[in-house]
């Protein structure tokens, strides 16, 4: 059956936009709730031409959820769980793609599953599952009403990533909906590429056989284009393909047990290379860190600010006077006497980059580190906030935040990049996330269309200079729609052109997620 | 200036277990946290010490394991803690605890001002600081958002009522209780942490506080538990396909017929 396919109106405008804060269009919208309602509309849409961009909870910060014409296919209504299974005692639970990220953490820490569509398999893994110690999804994207869905088409991670990896460590398997009405099953360690050839059967039985790219992929954090390597699982080429390949219906993850000790802190820092050193030398000393993560000058004095002027920000903890920036990290680990280590460890090196273990912030209870996570989320909804007030002025405006990372090596020479680069064009920016993986989010904030063009020129600048240092022009929001140029930028012409060629052998008449790593027009 | 902070220790999540007989709260350690409300109380001492120096001591009444959470308070600035424990202090109610308390608080000998938060979280009585000011004699402000000052014979503090706040000043010897104020109270530093393992955390028994075992844990408790429940919500939905001012018109005649404002 094909669920209803609704005309685009006012009331349904919202699913003409995402975080990113750009606006597409569409003729039409469906919101199935299974994967043969996806299957008949995918059948019948495809047929007739029409162009199909798949959504999920729309948190996505580069456009890839945002129509180009044509149907939107909403997945927001198949959020169930659908089963769970134990293997040499790993817990593995298979969900649709519009599970929410909050709810199945939910799900998980309370042990409360619904469990009325499981089978008799998966009935005695959730009683295994209850009895077990507290298990885990790891990947936590500052967004949590992100679906499972939407974070395995962009490959999003995270602040624990800098421990757990991003989504694609977690995903053992998947379901994915062909333009054909087709499903492509594919398991993790079952089919691998010959070298950089694919061969992949479906359901139906119909044989894709798939070119892989030649380039080679950066050794850092990366969520820039298909994933390619010589004899890969077949799984991590649809991992972050940015619903440009088909539209996914169901997805395993594994999970894996909660620590049982997971303590935040906040630690100051008098000046940026202090706190580069910082995590140079933490990440050498501490093997049980789940996160680094940075707060820039331009952040510290932005959140100094909307504590003092906003009321949902005035309980933000207060800023030690003389801190310029901040690093936050978390120790995850099995018992206190090695979290205590941990805890010192970091105070020791605090004192070696100038810096006094007194001007931290130490969480030790959950409590405590939500107040570290909301000061943490604070940031870029202070960049939100910010960028809404001044688009009042100049509609025009939108954020201009990068994503890219470099390899350890490069962190100090691109923190310099950075700075020099935007205060040599007068800009206003924050810099702050994932440090440890040399990953930061440079924020612009335009003051008018002027500062908005110099931010894109210099972004584009960078591409250039981070794909030199071996780096990722996206490390984890995905190309999608907005990051689409950075992508030649990275891999040249003749990588887009091989990514193009694998795209036509899934989607022959280019319209899964139109505008999503290609530009359309170099995709004719 | 001698400060003495009360701190009980409360369960750490909303799931709240009870014994099936006796109904008193199964206290299990490792969840458990301090009363957000006696961290206010903390905070405090530790800004009124910061301006008027002197030694802060964090006091609670439990079973052994509320040790971790003593050394959690001198982590977030207190100088060294008393523990009361003994089973004979097991189910206490708040006349009993605030016995046992000022039993351990007379063993400091002297003291200014005794900090707690207004109430706690699980049992929610508010009742531990006026019992405590009442036992030992002290003046008692309730409801402190603010001190504005404090020397060596008074304490002036902002207090909210129902109508608004007030400007209160007590002689000291006294025992305020605190409400949370405009910012969260600080939270502890590796440097506190470090302290805070080799912190002095003195152990009581009753017989060491010379306590009279008629007035402690349950036989010293007049309050029984009879039955504990979770109340039913009885409220229900009606759609009453009413337009926007014959609702209000249907609502303002309910509200009367219930005896509500005219």
């Amino acid at each position: 059956m094909k669920s209803e396919i609704r005309p685009i109106d006012e009331s349904l405008s919202e699913f003409l936009r995402d975080e990113s804060r750009s606006t597409g269009s569409a003729d039409t919208i469906s919101f199935p709730t299974s994967e043969e309602e996806i299957r008949e509309t995918v059948k019948s849409e495809y047929s007739q031409g029409h162009r199909i961009t798949v959504q999920g909870g729309r948190t996505g910060l580069a456009a890839a959820a945002v129509p180009n014409g044509g149907h939107v296919l909403n997945l927001s209504r198949m959020n169930k769980i659908l089963g769970m299974r134990q293997e040499n005692g790993v817990f593995y639970v298979t969900v649709e793609p519009g599970t929410v990220l909050s709810e199945l953490k939910k799900a998980l820490s309370s042990k409360k599953i619904p469990t009325a569509a499981f089978d008799a398999q998966s009935m005695e893994a959730y009683r295994a599952f209850c009895a077990s110690p507290l298990q885990q999804f790891p990947p936590d994207p500052t967004e949590s009403s992100a679906t499972i869905g939407g974070m395995t088409a962009c490959n999003a991670s995270g602040a624990r990533s800098y421990h757990y990896g991003a989504t694609r460590n977690w995903v053992e398997g998947l379901r994915l909906v062909l333009s054909d009405g087709d499903v492509l099953l594919l398991k993790r360690g079952q089919t691998f590429a010959d070298g950089k050839k694919l061969t992949l059967t479906s359901v139906g039985g119909r044989t894709i056989t798939v070119d892989l790219p030649s380039h080679t992929m950066p050794k850092t954090k990366n969520a820039s284009g298909y994933f390619t390597a010589d004899n890969m699982d077949a799984v991590d080429l649809i991992i972050g393909s940015d619903g440009t390949l088909g539209v996914l219906s169901a997805i395993e993850l594994r999970l894996c047990p909660e620590p049982e000790i997971m303590w935040g802190l906040t630690c100051f820092f008098g000046s940026e290379d202090s706190a580069a050193r910082f995590v140079d030398l933490t990440r050498r000393a501490i093997g049980n860190l789940a996160s680094l993560e940075y707060f820039d000058c331009g952040a510290l004095t932005l959140l100094r600010r909307q504590k003092e002027q906003t009321t949902a920000f005035a309980r933000l903890e207060k800023i030690p006077e003389d801190a310029d920036c901040a690093v936050y990290t978390e120790i995850h680990c099995q018992n206190e006497d090695e979290a205590y280590r941990s805890l010192f460890t970091v105070g020791d090196i605090m004192r070696q980059c100038g810096a006094d273990e007194s001007k931290t912030w130490v969480a030790r209870t959950a409590q405590d580190r939500d107040r570290l996570y909301f000061f943490r989320h604070a940031t870029p909804e202070s960049v939100n906030m910010t960028i809404d007030k001044r688009k009042k002025e100049t509609p025009g405006l939108t954020k201009l935040g990068s994503d890219m990372s470099v390899p350890d090596e490069a962190l100090v020479r691109v923190l310099h990049m950075y700075n020099e680069d935007l205060q040599a064009a007068g800009l206003e920016y924050v810099k702050f996330g994932h440090i440890g993986n040399n990953h930061l989010h440079v924020n612009i904030l335009p003051r008018n269309m002027e500062d908005y063009k110099a931010g894109k020129a210099i972004f584009k600048k960078w591409a250039e200079e981070i794909t030199k240092m071996g780096g990722a022009v996206s490390a984890e929001h995905g190309v999608g729609k907005l990051k689409a140029a950075f992508l030649e930028v990275m891999y040249g012409h003749e990588g887009i052109a091989a990514m193009a060629r694998i795209k036509r052998s899934f989607d022959p008449a280019g319209l899964f997620g139109t505008g999503n790593l290609f530009n359309p027009a170099d995709f004719e | 200036m001698k400060f003495i902070v009360c701190v009980k220790q409360v369960p750490g999540s909303n799931e709240v277990r009870l014994d099936p007989e006796t109904h008193a709260i199964i206290r299990d350690a490792h969840a458990a946290v301090i009363n957000p409300l006696d961290y206010v109380a903390l905070d405090c001492a530790v800004k009124l010490k910061r301006r008027n120096g002197g030694e802060i001591i964090a006091l609670s009444m439990g079973i052994p394991a509320t040790e971790r959470l003593l050394r959690d308070a001198c982590a977030r600035g207190a100088d060294r803690a008393m523990l009361l424990t003994d089973r004979a202090f097991a189910g206490s109610d708040t006349l009993a605890t605030s016995y046992a308390l000022s039993l351990g608080i007379e063993k400091e000998g002297s003291c200014d001002l005794i900090l707690c938060g207004k109430n706690a979280i699980d049992g929610d009585t508010a009742q531990i600081g006026p019992e405590l000011a009442a036992t030992l004699g002290y003046n008692l402000i309730t409801d402190v958002t603010e001190v504005i000052d404090i020397d060596k014979k008074f304490i002036t503090a902002v207090k909210t009522t129902d109508s608004g706040s007030e400007t209160v000043k007590a002689a000291l010897p006294a025992v305020i209780t605190l409400l949370n104020g405009r910012e969260m109270p600080a939270l502890p530093t590796v440097s506190g942490v470090r302290y805070s393992l080799e912190a002095p955390v003195d152990k009581y028994t009753a017989a060491e506080l010379g306590a009279d075992t008629s007035r402690t844990g349950f036989a010293g408790s007049p309050t029984s538990v009879v039955k504990t429940f979770v109340s039913e919500n009885t409220r229900e939905c009606r759609d009453m396909g009413l337009d926007a001012a014959a609702a209000a018109a249907f609502l303002i005649d309910e509200i009367r017929k219930a005896g509500g404002a005219q």
